[in-house]
């Protein structure tokens, strides 16, 4: 028998057993996830205050410039989902983190001293996506998965004055671990779990209408019910 | 900044109680190279500019022409020209007649310098002052407005002062002869007239921000205050108008704002305020340290801004 026909035999046998150990008892289970992560900041563009030059035909005279940038912060995160199937499972996602908002202010024309205005806003992401269990790829006991959902941003500035709404979309994958399986009980499993996404955000506290991109890392302890 | 008046001890914003505000034009003075239809036509136009504010409620109606001056106190609002030599720096000027007991809007006139070369053309006329422009100017005051302190001059060698830039139709010094600039409203007379005459959701649209201005702790009256809105770019100021240094700006779309203050000093005091107010123009410009979130309807916690001396 040649060497190829070894390996398409160990496939065909290899492929049920890894099935069978891994089992589809995590199917219709709900998951509850809870964790902590960063969420990488972004330029949020630049703007100038500009005044009418006096001249005969339109030009502006520039009183100041600003840039300004939404730095990264920590965030904590709730989700709960389900797997529908062996292969496609559905979350909800809470986020929250406290990122500053920072705008250097500079180049004024009558000499005011460069500063940099800071505020520290209150940042909520609700989202909602699909997953993809990925068992081909598995490593171990590490379990890949993909997935990508869209959602809701809303940005609260100091002292609840000012809401500001937008959207976000993102995509990304992981991997989770089963740490402890029960077969009976409430709860069946507990884990851990590892996402990293990147998110598209458009609205909230913006300078201009483009979308700024985000990266976002967390580390996430799971019980399966 | 509205005009305002005292009414029993009680400052009392100028305003037009009954719009739309009839208004006549004086078919008296001349000027070279301007007929009097040319006149009426450039002088509606400016008025329509203030009326078709969309946040604003304010109107106006041309009742016809008349031979009645500007400055006569004779109970109808009339615009024309005057020959005023004696007045070299004043292109234009706006009077009142206003009852004392309410503070409303009688009567206002205006009259423009016909020592001045006007043009009515489409496209400003170079060495000419554009009379929609400075129609635009004095019919701010003649709904009650004040000046604005959105811009930046210099001396001029000769004396009197040279704009370098306005952010507002209703800063107080003219830009050149030639330019029509001064013909579009700026967001910082656009939320003047909007907040003296406010369409019926105006002040739920928009919000406000209030706090005071301090020099060494104490408080500073005069000092302009100005917010940037970092999305539009749309500039709105005010002054501290209080003995406790107190400012206000409303009218101003909600969103993340840059706090900029300033002295006074880029027109004559007395272009602001009375001569017998103490305006204190010896701080920096600075930035206050923190961006100001300002809501729909509402306004965000007071705070004050401390600048340091010159």
């Amino acid at each position: 028998m040649s060497w190829w026909r070894w390996l398409a035999m160990l496939a065909v046998i290899a492929c049920p057993v890894r099935a069978a150990a891994q089992g589809t008892g995590f199917v219709h289970r709900l998951e509850v996830t809870g964790g902590i992560g960063y969420f990488t900041g972004a330029a949020l563009g630049t703007a100038d205050a500009t005044l009418r030059a006096n001249a005969v035909s339109p030009q502006t005279f520039t009183l100041f410039t600003t840039d300004t940038t939404i730095h990264g912060s920590v965030t904590g995160e709730l989700r709960v989902g389900t797997w529908l199937t062996r292969r496609i499972g559905v979350e909800g996602r809470l986020g929250y983190g406290r990122p500053d908002v920072a705008t250097s202010v500079h180049a004024d024309a009558e000499g005011a001293a460069a500063i940099a205005v800071v505020e520290r806003i209150d940042q909520f992401v609700i989202d909602a996506g699909i997953l993809f269990r990925l068992d081909e790829m598995r490593i171990g006991q590490l379990v890949p998965f993909a997935g990508g959902g869209a959602g809701y941003l809303r940005q609260v500035h100091e002292g609840l004055a000012l809401i500001e709404d937008g959207h976000v979309y993102h995509l990304g994958g992981g991997v989770s671990r089963d740490l402890v399986t029960r077969a009976h009980g409430i709860v069946r499993a507990a884990g851990l779990r590892a996402d990293a996404r990147v998110y598209f955000l458009s609205g909230g506290v913006s300078v201009t209408d483009r979308t700024t991109t985000h990266g976002s890392f967390t580390g996430d302890l799971f019980v399966r019910f | 900044m509205q005009f305002s008046v005292d009414v029993s001890g009680k400052t009392v914003p100028l305003r037009w109680q009954t719009v739309p505000v009839r208004w006549y034009a004086s078919g008296q003075g001349t000027a070279a190279d301007v007929t009097a239809p040319q006149f009426q036509l450039a002088v509606a136009r400016a008025f329509d500019t203030w009326q078709n504010v969309p946040t604003a409620s304010v109107g106006f109606n041309f009742a016809g022409f008349t031979s009645a001056e500007p400055l006569d106190e004779d109970g109808i609002s009339v615009l024309g020209f005057s020959n005023e030599p004696d007045m070299d720096r004043v292109l234009g000027a706006t009077a009142f007649v206003v009852d004392d007991i309410t503070g409303e809007l009688l009567e206002s006139d205006i009259f423009f310098n016909s020592v001045f070369p006007w043009s009515t053309s489409e496209t400003g006329v170079t060495g000419r002052f554009d009379l929609q422009s400075v129609a635009t100017h004095e019919i701010g005051h003649l709904v009650g407005l004040g000046h604005s302190a959105l811009g930046e001059t210099d001396i001029r060698p000769t004396g009197g002062r040279r704009v370098i830039a306005s952010g507002a139709v209703m800063f107080p010094i003219a830009m050149a002869a030639g330019t029509t600039a001064d013909r579009t409203l700026q967001p910082d007379d656009v939320a003047g007239v909007s907040n003296a005459y406010p369409d019926a959701g105006f002040a739920s649209r928009t919000g406000s921000i209030s706090g005071r201005v301090l020099l060494n702790g104490r408080p500073v009256f005069g000092a302009h205050v100005v917010a940037f809105d970092l999305q539009t770019g749309e500039l709105v100021g005010a002054f501290s108008l209080t003995a406790q240094g107190e400012f206000v700006i409303a009218g101003l779309r909600p969103g993340a704002h840059i706090i900029r203050v300033e002295p006074l000093d880029d027109a004559d005091l007395e272009s602001f305020f009375d001569e017998s107010q103490s305006v204190r123009v010896d701080f920096r410009p600075v930035f206050y340290s923190r961006l100001v979130g300002v809501p729909a309807g509402g306004a965000p916690p007071r705070f004050d801004v401390s600048v340091t001396p010159k």
